[in-house]
């Protein structure tokens, strides 16, 4: 990505066209509809404006295209890019998830063991409890992140950083294009 | 320079060992062991300065301008992060070793005494100094014993007494020495798994290069685990640094939970936005020619280039065409609008825009929160 700037422009050609093949998909729709369809065009124009070089942006990819309503739109938001991305996004995603369901399957079962065997000794110790709470937002983390639930700690900073800089971006467009049009309405 | 190509081949045949770990942060002792060979082999006085200047002065140069402009352009840290490697890698430097930096403020005033009855030039002195100190930062970590032996050294020079160049060369000696020793110590300490490694700007070394400190286990284990916790120490500077407020914060817990309520903050953003735009339109129509040729004010006075505002000029004759042509086109458009000699006038009106727009801004979602 060459600047921000760029990825802005980037993005507002992508959601645009999202938001028209929007428009002509559907004429009458609810305002929590278009609220979703909005929102959804622009979440999958800022994936794809990252080009699915992170993670992030392929799990949003995959997780649109897996969804029926949404197929549409991806495919008109990605262009010709489309099969190739999504290709690439469910089959990481998809070899991800297996990977990461067995080991924590393997976790649990362990973890639980090691329960069994300490629940003698009580004393709680400082480092354990901040252990304890990193373990827990991180967990929050992944939850936010998009994909992150198959992610190690290192790369979650990594995407979370890539991923507050995008919604930062997208915060941006989305808020020049809704004064604009604001205030075209009120002329 | 015979070393520096024996320590190459050196990592150049150990780098199939560990593919996967990168250790940015050490690269910088990498080179001042680098330097500390250069300065062995300086004869002349003058020269050693150029000496240390040609390797870490780029880099010092670097790490020092890195953490200014990390904080004051979070939006652009794209680049930084998606360009070359090298920039991460000094990203990692800088934010690993600027603790160090304030910490020596003694020791830059004495180098900058130093520097000054030395009768340095003035171009090398700015240049010197972050050396020095960073130089000196790194082996003050190494060796504490040797600290004593360093004011003792630097207390010699400021002296008002005459400049001369055996006041040079003995702090230059000194410094030898100390690099002498330091490898010595470290290669005492090390077990043989690290090495010193070429240090090349811009080249992704693929090699960890770390060095166990004094009086820390040396087996590969910890030594792997030490490396990982630097490096997620480092991303979590760079994240620390990105989200607001949250550099003063000492903690991970308690920076991760700025971190988590920084991005579900966006997201509720993102989420308002999108419900203020289905609000405004009772269809999906953005009709992009009104819109943009209305609001053009308010879209300069963001973030956006000019260029974008010449987007909508651009959309209403290309619609079929293909995207080159738009990109193109914007290149060579700003430049006009800004000879449009309009200048003043929208400057006038981007100030009246975004002072509304940022009051409607607030007063919408203020609306909406209440709602909500």
């Amino acid at each position: 990505m060459a600047s921000p700037s760029s990825f802005k422009q980037e993005l507002l050609k992508k959601w645009v066209l999202g938001l028209q093949s929007c428009c002509s998909m559907a004429k009458d729709m609810g305002i929590s509809e278009r609220k979703k369809a909005i929102k959804l065009s622009a979440d999958l124009a800022m994936a794809s404006a990252r080009d699915g070089r992170t993670c992030w942006s392929r799990a949003v990819i995959a997780n649109a295209s897996k969804q029926n309503e949404s197929k549409i739109l991806v495919q008109k938001i990605l262009g010709s890019e489309c099969e190739r991305l999504v290709k690439a996004s469910s089959i990481g995603f998809s070899s991800c998830n297996k990977r990461f369901t067995s080991k924590r399957i393997l976790r649990r079962s362990c973890s639980s063991l090691r329960r069994i065997r300490r629940s003698a000794p009580k004393r709680v110790q400082a480092s354990s409890i901040a252990k304890r709470m990193v373990k827990k937002r991180t967990q929050l983390l992944k939850g936010l992140v998009p994909g992150g639930e198959s992610m190690d700690e290192f790369s979650l900073i990594e995407e979370t950083l890539d991923y507050i800089i995008s919604l930062r971006a997208q915060i941006d467009v989305m808020r020049c294009l809704a004064d604009a049009s604001e205030r075209l309405k009120s002329q | 320079m015979e070393r520096i190509s024996c320590s190459s081949s050196r990592s150049g045949s150990c780098s199939e060992n560990k593919p996967g770990i990168i250790e940015d942060t050490f690269e910088f002792g990498d080179g001042i062991l680098m330097t500390g060979n250069l300065l062995q082999e300086a004869t002349v006085p003058g020269s050693s300065f150029t000496a240390l200047l040609g390797l870490p002065a780029t880099q010092a140069m670097e790490l020092l301008q890195e953490p200014q402009s990390t904080k004051a352009q979070p939006i652009p840290a794209p680049e930084l992060w998606r360009d070359s490697r090298n920039e991460q890698e000094t990203l990692g430097y800088s934010l690993n070793c600027s603790p160090t930096f304030p910490t020596n403020a003694a020791l830059v005033e004495r180098a900058a005494k130093f520097s000054i009855y030395a009768g340095a030039q003035e171009s090398t002195d700015a240049n010197s100094l972050p050396s020095n100190s960073s130089e000196n930062s790194l082996k003050l970590k190494n060796e504490p014993a040797d600290s004593e032996s360093n004011p003792s050294s630097c207390l010699v020079f400021s002296d008002p007494a005459t400049p001369s160049e055996n006041q040079k060369s003995t702090k230059r000696k000194e410094r030898e020495k100390k690099v002498k020793v330091s490898a010595k110590r470290s290669k005492n300490v090390e077990h043989g798994s690290s090495k010193t490694g070429e240090d090349k700007d811009g080249e992704k070394l693929p090699y960890v290069h770390v060095r166990a400190r004094r009086g820390q286990a040396t087996d590969s284990h910890s030594l792997a685990e030490r490396a990982r916790r630097e490096k997620i120490n480092a991303r979590m500077k760079l994240l620390q640094e990105l989200v607001p407020g949250c550099s003063k914060i000492s903690g991970t817990a308690l920076v991760l939970d700025e971190i988590i309520n920084h991005v579900q903050c966006l997201q509720r953003q993102v989420e308002f936005l999108s419900m203020r735009l289905a609000a405004v339109n009772p269809r999906i129509d953005f009709s992009l020619d009104s819109l943009f040729a209305a609001e053009i004010g308010c879209l300069t006075s963001s973030s956006f280039p000019s260029a974008v505002t010449i987007e909508p000029l651009m959309w209403q004759q290309q619609q079929n065409q293909q995207q080159p042509m738009w990109e193109v086109d914007m290149l060579q458009r700003p430049a006009a609008w800004e000879r449009g000699g309009s200048n003043s006038f929208l400057a006038h009106d981007n100030s009246l825009f975004s002072y509304n727009s940022a009051n409607s801004v607030s007063l919408s979602s203020n609306q909406l929160k209440m709602e909500l």
